[in-house]
């Protein structure tokens, strides 16, 4: 029996149908349809008799010869077929055909707990009076490394560009993350392929490498990763950074190392990462060099040993355990911790892991937060939050909830202009920020990304003051979660934040046994 | 010897030593920060000898030049990111012995532990001892000589370079072996996959005769057998990118 009545529009492009322009000729949907949805009359006209009676199989999409008939749900596909919608149906097709998993980047899509759930607190009357954003000043500057070495990173806004690396994104994205840092104050990162020659004069805001012109204000901070590949690292690599970040894991693939598919690996990528031009890139999914967090702390003594003591060194997590997690990354000597949550991911993985693998954004900070105060560390080792965040709104929600910063990953690709087609591992990136393909390459102009990166990142810090003054705070470490109410009960259960209305935290949260997971 | 910028004299622990000898620096009660900062300063300048140092993890990190001579055991992380300095152990090292290194040159006297040479670029490693599990892992171009027995997982994901396994290997050899070779003199257990044997060339004959010749090693290169990959690409099967014609082979 089919599903509902008139689940399925059916569509003819007459223009294109043989059978219309040639009455006679050609009846192949009337042939495959077994349900009659396809009708020819004396005359050989072929007319949609039936539209109730298709199920949208789309087998005569499929067989039409001039690819004519188009097949869409009448309402959402989710609505009246889940689990079985079309992407899910081709899914299992193509596995079938293929025998080879599903692989796509961009992060986990559909339904997770969100920041969505949560609205901020105005001040009025009860608390302390608002701040005025047009003629007060709000200090948004974030430090870190600030009692550990001796060249600390001081960023003018709480938010920075996530880890990137050159292959999995283009040189020219490379360099226009570079610039918008530069315009901005803020940290840029390598990710594990290695470092660009010009992006340690770019970030610095020079337009040459022998930095005699100063083009950016005010300059920004590159941050050099240290990760389980090791791709295009030495003494050099690790000393030309402002930082060096030690990546346990990332929200795209927790659990799993970085993969750089050989579709991207031409040679130039091929040479800084020392492989074969086209063999795909498979970092580990653990240190070789480092098997328990004893050896961990060692490591972090050597990287400040390397960089001579000068620059911090922060932590990246994939979405785990954040609150065992963060205190490992306390205990071994970071400077920062950033958490990476279920929803993040501009890197390629197997699509399982990225939809269904690790803890939503939303609910790493508080276990994160509560590790950090447990250990009275608490906004000295700057917590950061990554994994879906958009806009000024998300960013203050989770500094309010705790958190220091935030970074962008997906936003920052999508302010140079990506579209979020999700294909960023095929190689093709339309718009020449995923793909090393140099014609595609060529249509991302360094510095109009650039720009365009500086004005979301200006436009973001911009929400975040709103924001911040409205609630009655002229410095961003003023926050706390009394600015915000979650709007449902699962958010405040997760949070541990005031539910509107009831106007106090869940009663798990108000006694303390919220803290029994501890143990 | 000048002293390091930010040790005082006091900091300076030498032994007693004839005149034009090198100098000796001793690691008994001190950091990290202190020793390597002392080495990176004197090394560069020539060569230094040092002892007491096996509490030490990191032990001339990043040198970029020079000869260290230690004459003890060593702690974890010897010679991590070398990039230019000789260093000769005289004792056993500890894991992950030059770790990331990318030129100059590692010798130890004695055996190392786990993951020895890991993520290497460039550069020598000589073990004259055996060598645990993991040795040579991810290596990208650098030789690694092991004289006496090698442990499981060895040269697992490697994507250049030479290891030399003059006595025997242990389990999944050469594991997922993308570019170079290995060369083994004694027996293996199993091989990893992507793996295979080869017939040994006149070039590979010379090769390890420059080495055994260079190093000390007494072993007949004749006897040894090579193992190479099987495919550049074991993982997934996508094409090779468009290359652009200035860069088209």
């Amino acid at each position: 029996m089919p599903p509902v009545n008139g689940t399925f529009c059916v569509t003819v492009m007459k223009d294109r149908c043989i059978n219309a322009g040639m009455p006679g000729k050609c009846a192949t949907c009337v042939q495959v349809c077994p349900y009659d949805v396809y009708a020819m009359d004396a005359t050989g006209h072929v007319r949609v008799a039936n539209y109730n009676a298709c199920v949208g199989c789309r087998i005569c999409a499929e067989f039409c010869p001039q690819d004519a008939i188009r097949i869409n749900p009448a309402e959402s596909e989710f609505l009246v077929r889940s689990p079985w919608t079309f992407p899910q149906v081709e899914e299992i097709h193509q596995k079938a055909q293929t025998g080879q998993y599903a692989l796509r980047g961009f992060g986990a899509m559909g339904f997770a707990p969100s920041f969505d759930n949560i609205t901020v607190v105005p001040s009025q009357i009860a608390s302390p009076a608002p701040l005025d954003k047009y003629r007060e000043e709000c200090d948004m500057e974030v430090v870190i490394g600030e009692d550990s070495c001796e060249r600390p990173i001081q960023m003018q806004y709480p938010l920075f560009f996530a880890a990137m690396s050159f292959g999995a994104v283009s040189r020219e994205a490379r360099m226009a993350l570079a610039i918008g840092a530069a315009q901005t104050g803020i940290m840029s990162n390598t990710g594990e392929g290695g470092l660009l020659k010009d992006e340690t004069w770019l970030i610095k805001g020079y337009e040459n490498e022998e930095r005699t012109l100063k083009r950016w204000e005010p300059g920004g901070h590159l941050v050099v990763q240290w990760s389980t590949g090791r791709w295009g690292v030495s003494a050099g690599y690790v000393r030309a950074g402002d930082g060096v970040e030690i990546k346990i894991g990332q929200g795209a693939k927790p659990g799993m190392g970085g993969h750089l598919l050989g579709a991207k690996v031409t040679e130039e990528i091929a040479a800084v990462r020392g492989i074969p031009v086209g063999s795909d890139a498979l970092s580990p999914c653990r240190y070789y060099d480092a098997r328990n967090l004893e050896d961990m702390k060692h490591m972090v003594d050597v990287l400040r040993d390397v960089t001579g003591y000068r620059v911090p060194i922060l932590f990246k997590l994939g979405p785990s355990r954040p609150y065992e997690d963060v205190k490992a990354c306390v205990e071994a000597g970071a400077d920062a911790v950033s958490i990476d949550g279920l929803v993040g991911g501009t890197g390629a993985s197997p699509a399982v892991v990225t939809q269904g693998v690790g803890i939503p954004t939303l609910a790493l900070i508080p276990p994160a937060v509560r590790a950090l105060r447990e250990m009275g560390v608490h906004h000295k080792v700057k917590l950061f939050i990554l994994g879906g965040m958009r806009n000024g709104l998300d960013a203050y929600k989770a500094m309010a909830m705790g958190a220091d910063g935030v970074g962008f990953g997906a936003a920052a690709e999508i302010a140079m202009g990506c579209r979020a087609c999700m294909a960023c591992h095929t190689g093709r990136c339309p718009y020449g920020i995923t793909s090393q393909d140099p014609e595609l390459r060529a249509r991302l102009d360094p510095e109009e990304a650039g720009q365009r990166l500086a004005n979301f990142i200006k436009a973001t810090a911009e929400e975040i003051k709103i924001l911040t003054m409205l609630s009655g705070h002229g410095d961003i470490r003023d926050l706390s979660e009394e600015d915000l109410r979650a709007m449902d009960v699962n958010t405040a259960a997760i949070t541990g934040l005031k539910l509107v209305g009831y106007e106090r935290r869940l009663p798990w949260w108000e006694d303390g046994r919220n803290q029994l997971h501890v143990g | 010897m000048s002293i390091a910028m930010g040790a005082s004299r006091r900091d300076l622990v030498t032994v007693a030593r004839p005149p034009g000898a090198r100098p000796v620096l001793v690691g008994t009660g001190r950091s990290l920060r202190a020793i390597n900062g002392q080495l990176r300063e004197v090394a560069l300048n020539g060569s230094v000898i040092v002892r007491e140092v096996s509490h030490l993890n990191g032990l001339a990190a990043g040198l970029t030049g020079g000869e260290v001579v230690i004459e003890s055991d060593s702690g974890d992380y010897l010679a991590v990111l070398n990039d230019g300095a000789t260093v000769r152990l005289i004792g056993d090292a500890g894991c992950y012995l030059a770790d990331n290194m990318t030129r100059g040159t590692v010798i130890v006297e004695g055996d190392a532990g786990y993951a020895a040479a890991p993520y290497c670029y460039g550069g020598t490693v000589v073990i004259k001892g055996d060598a645990g599990d993991f040795t040579a892992v991810m290596n990208k171009g650098a030789t690694v000589l092991v004289q006496g027995n090698a442990g499981d997982d060895v040269a697992t994901y490697m994507l250049d370079g030479d290891v030399v396994i003059v006595g025997n290997a242990g389990k999944n050899l050469g594991n997922y072996l993308i570019r170079g070779s290995i060369y083994v003199g004694g027996e293996w257990q199993s091989l990893g996959h992507n793996t295979r044997l080869e017939g040994m060339t006149e070039a590979d004959l010379a090769k390890l005769r420059g080495y055994f010749d260079k190093y000390s090693i007494k072993a007949d290169p004749a006897a040894f057998h090579k193992i190479g990959r099987l495919s550049e690409k074991p993982f997934y099967k996508a094409k090779a990118p468009a290359q652009p014609d200035s860069l088209a082979k």
